[in-house]
């Protein structure tokens, strides 16, 4: 129930923010759209805790709790993008996501795993959450990516429309998608080293074939191609953005891919 | 019900620039106005608002017949000599036209550039001023400050409801606006500037203001480049080494006599051989253009000629258009509330009227009945009294709160009337205007006054008057 009261603040935020986007951000609104994500944030923070308190164990196995976990994280993204002037709007790409994870999360159940008992110890939880940071932080970056393309656009084709207005400054997307990209890469990368430790002590070894496994390591590529995009000659910037949104799109494309063709084990690929 | 009330002035409507410029009042001038409007003429309230697109005073009390030629006077003073202030470039609005008028002036209706945010503080500037003239009744008193204090909130409410004000509605504005939504904060950014002319200068201030600092000038002439680069304390480069300040620029702003592209492709590869990394902004305001349209396409420049920039003002001044019919809206409602307040002035001497009335006729039958009764002993006479007075207070009550009430509604005049009516009050006694007013000086006090009054002829009008022997002098 408080999960779905959540859900209902973040798309109320979504709203609010696609309000401002065709009617113009006035006064206290962009405030207001923080403050009812900030809502969403908090009451997700407490169905997250009721879930620990219920079934002893925290929501990271199982594609329902898993879920709901990574859109969590993201929101916690979109409140921290808040003492950069203007860069909340972000939540106008990035909300979509949250409350599409959450959604899906909803869908499934959000229940522990039967299997959840063999995914214990704190390698396994660093794992996870470094993971859901690692991918919120490229979900920030293709959100603050996406923005910046349509930005650009618009200062290209001169029209300083509703969208030129709504949107942040570019150097705002550009500095956010950097924090976002360097933020999601090294926590990736975190929880790589995490997993691969854990599985190693229990299970011997890592299986490279395994859909995860796949999953997470061109999730890194996916990072790395970004960061080598931001380097180099010419307008790095717009290259980067560019990098976001395509490398997002990779991302969560195989997932799905993945999720529907060799589907794993059902504990989160 | 009349509002007395008046404004008088020139605007851009009325006078040419030459009229309006020497018409312009400085803070310390404008005080100096105003004590003069209160000395000599005896002007009770007054605000002297004044900006490059106005000069206007606003009065009270004020009629319609009242004769303004003292403050027409005041006019022609100040526009000293050269070519006169005539009657045609005088304006003068009265009544509730005073309120619409200084409402749509705080919402930027009034402007020559609709919605502009600048007229708001300088309404509120004026209207403090006037607040802080420290003198004796104050200058903003209670109409005046009513009238700007709801004058100011309604401008604020449709500035933060209605796009009124949005999008940059001048071309130096916009080059702005642009260089904001491209670097965001422009704190620490270079402005090459190419050329002299004085729009280019414009855009230099006005990024200025923004907090741009590094001004780079390169003109053909370098003495001229140096001389505006000193004026806008910067550099001066000469424009044979374009390529090596190219680099320093984040905007650009061309505006050369130059017959052919002073920035060209070949001259921009030149300076950046690998690309450039971060965007550039050029605003090219040159005709014919300094900048090759070609670099337009260059992935990194953010390219804007004299047309373009047109055409995004006139697209903002069309957005702001559609906001009017909102904004009239907003300044209806302002006008409703302030129309329902001045109102509530006029029923002050009404009830006061109608207390005065129904205690003359107690204080008549007591004596009457007293006359007849000489065997009552002092204390059943005071209790009768007692009796008496309690119930005119009791009979008076509900009428009077439900009449305080009604003045706040659309039919609150026509109940003043009624009550006029009802009581025989039509004729308006000597200090009727002087109590209404005193009403909204003290307003809390007045209303506060308990219902069981003991002295209701108890107005304090006579005394005010005769501290203030400029009362009403006006009119």
């Amino acid at each position: 129930m408080i999960h779905l009261l959540a859900l209902l603040f973040y798309l109320g935020a979504f709203g609010l923010w696609l309000h401002f986007l065709m009617k113009g951000a006035k006064g206290g609104g962009p405030k207001l759209a923080s403050a009812v994500a900030a809502g969403g944030v908090a009451l997700h923070a407490l169905a997250l805790v009721d879930f620990w308190r219920d079934y002893g164990e925290l929501p990271l196995v199982g594609p329902g709790a898993a879920l709901s976990s990574l859109a969590f994280v993201g929101g916690v993204a979109l409140l921290l993008t808040l003492p950069l002037r203007d860069a909340e709007r972000v939540g106008i790409a990035l909300l979509p996501f949250i409350t599409i994870c959450l959604g899906v999360a909803l869908l499934v159940g959000i229940e522990p795993s039967p299997l959840a008992l063999d995914f214990q110890g704190t390698g396994f939880v660093l794992h996870v959450a470094f993971a859901f940071l690692g991918y919120q932080g490229l979900a920030v970056a293709f959100a603050a990516g996406a923005l910046y393309l349509v930005q650009h656009h618009e200062l290209k084709s001169k029209r300083l429309g509703r969208f030129f207005r709504f949107i942040p400054p570019l150097a705002t997307l550009d500095l956010l998608g950097r924090i976002g990209v360097w933020a999601g890469f090294a926590a990736l990368t975190a929880a790589l080293g995490f997993g691969w430790a854990w599985t190693v002590a229990n299970r011997g070894s890592l299986e490279f074939a395994d859909p995860k496994v796949v999953w997470a390591v061109l999730s890194w590529g996916v990072f790395l191609g970004i960061l080598i995009a931001r380097r180099g000659a010419g307008r790095s910037d717009h290259r980067g953005a560019l990098a976001a949104v395509i490398g997002f799109a990779v991302v969560v494309g195989t997932y799905l891919v993945l999720r529907l063709t060799v589907g794993g084990d059902g504990l989160f690929l | 019900m009349t509002i007395s009330l008046a404004v008088i002035g020139v605007s851009h409507h009325t006078a040419p620039v030459e009229i309006r410029e020497r018409m312009a009042f400085g803070s310390s001038e404008a005080s100096r106005a105003l004590l003069e409007l209160r000395e000599e003429l005896g002007v009770e309230e007054a605000v002297l608002l004044s900006t490059c697109n106005r000069t206007e005073i606003y009065l009270s009390p004020v009629r319609p017949e009242t004769d303004l030629s003292g403050v027409e006077a005041l006019f022609r003073r100040k526009s000293g000599e050269g070519e006169a202030i005539s009657p045609r470039h005088l304006f003068r609005k009265d009544g509730e036209a005073v309120v619409e008028h200084l409402f749509g002036v705080c919402a930027g209706l009034d402007s020559m550039v609709t919605g502009e945010a600048e007229i708001q503080g300088q309404v509120k500037e004026a209207y403090e001023r006037s607040l802080a003239l420290g003198v004796d009744p104050p200058m903003a008193g209670p109409v005046v400050n009513r009238l700007f204090q709801t004058a100011l909130s309604v401008g604020g409410t449709i500035r933060a409801e209605t796009p009124i004000n949005e999008g940059a509605a001048s071309v130096a504005s916009v080059a702005v606006e642009l260089a904001r939504k491209i670097f965001g904060q422009l704190g620490g950014k270079r402005i090459l500037v190419l050329g002299a002319g004085a729009t280019a200068q414009l855009m230099v201030e006005a990024l200025g203001r923004e907090g741009v600092r590094g001004i780079l000038v390169a003109n053909r002439t370098y003495e001229r480049a140096e001389a505006l680069a000193e004026r806008l304390d910067g550099d001066a480069v000469p424009i044979d080494r374009l390529e090596e300040a190219l680099p320093q620029a984040d905007i650009i702003l061309s505006s050369t006599g130059a017959p052919h592209h002073l920035l060209t492709g070949a001259r921009f590869r030149t300076a950046f051989p690998k690309g450039r990394r971060h965007p550039l902004l050029i605003i090219d305001i040159a005709l014919p253009r300094d900048v090759d349209p070609r670099l337009g396409d260059e992935n990194e420049v953010y390219l804007y000629n004299l047309d373009d920039l047109r055409k995004i003002v006139d697209e903002h001044v069309a957005l702001r258009s559609e906001a009017i019919p909102e904004a009239e809206r907003i300044i209806r409602g302002g006008m409703e509330e302030f129309r329902g307040w001045y109102a509530s002035l006029q029923v002050v001497p009404v009830i006061r009227r109608m207390r005065r009335q129904a205690e003359a006729h107690r204080a008549a039958e007591l004596e009457r009945l007293f006359g007849r009764l000489d065997s009552l002993g002092s204390e059943e006479r005071g209790r009768i009294e007692e009796f008496s007075r309690r119930l005119l207070n009791k009979l008076l009550h509900d009428p009077t709160v439900r009449l305080r009430k009604g003045m706040a509604t659309r039919e609150g005049a026509d109940l003043v009337e009624a009550v006029r009516f009802l009581y025989g009050l039509e004729v308006p006694e000597e200090n009727d205007e002087a109590d209404g007013a005193a009403a909204g000086r003290s307003e809390r006090s007045e209303w506060a006054e308990p219902e069981g009054e003991d002295h209701p002829g108890g107005s304090d009008a006579p005394a005010r008057s005769a501290r203030n022997p400029h009362h009403g002098a006006i009119e």
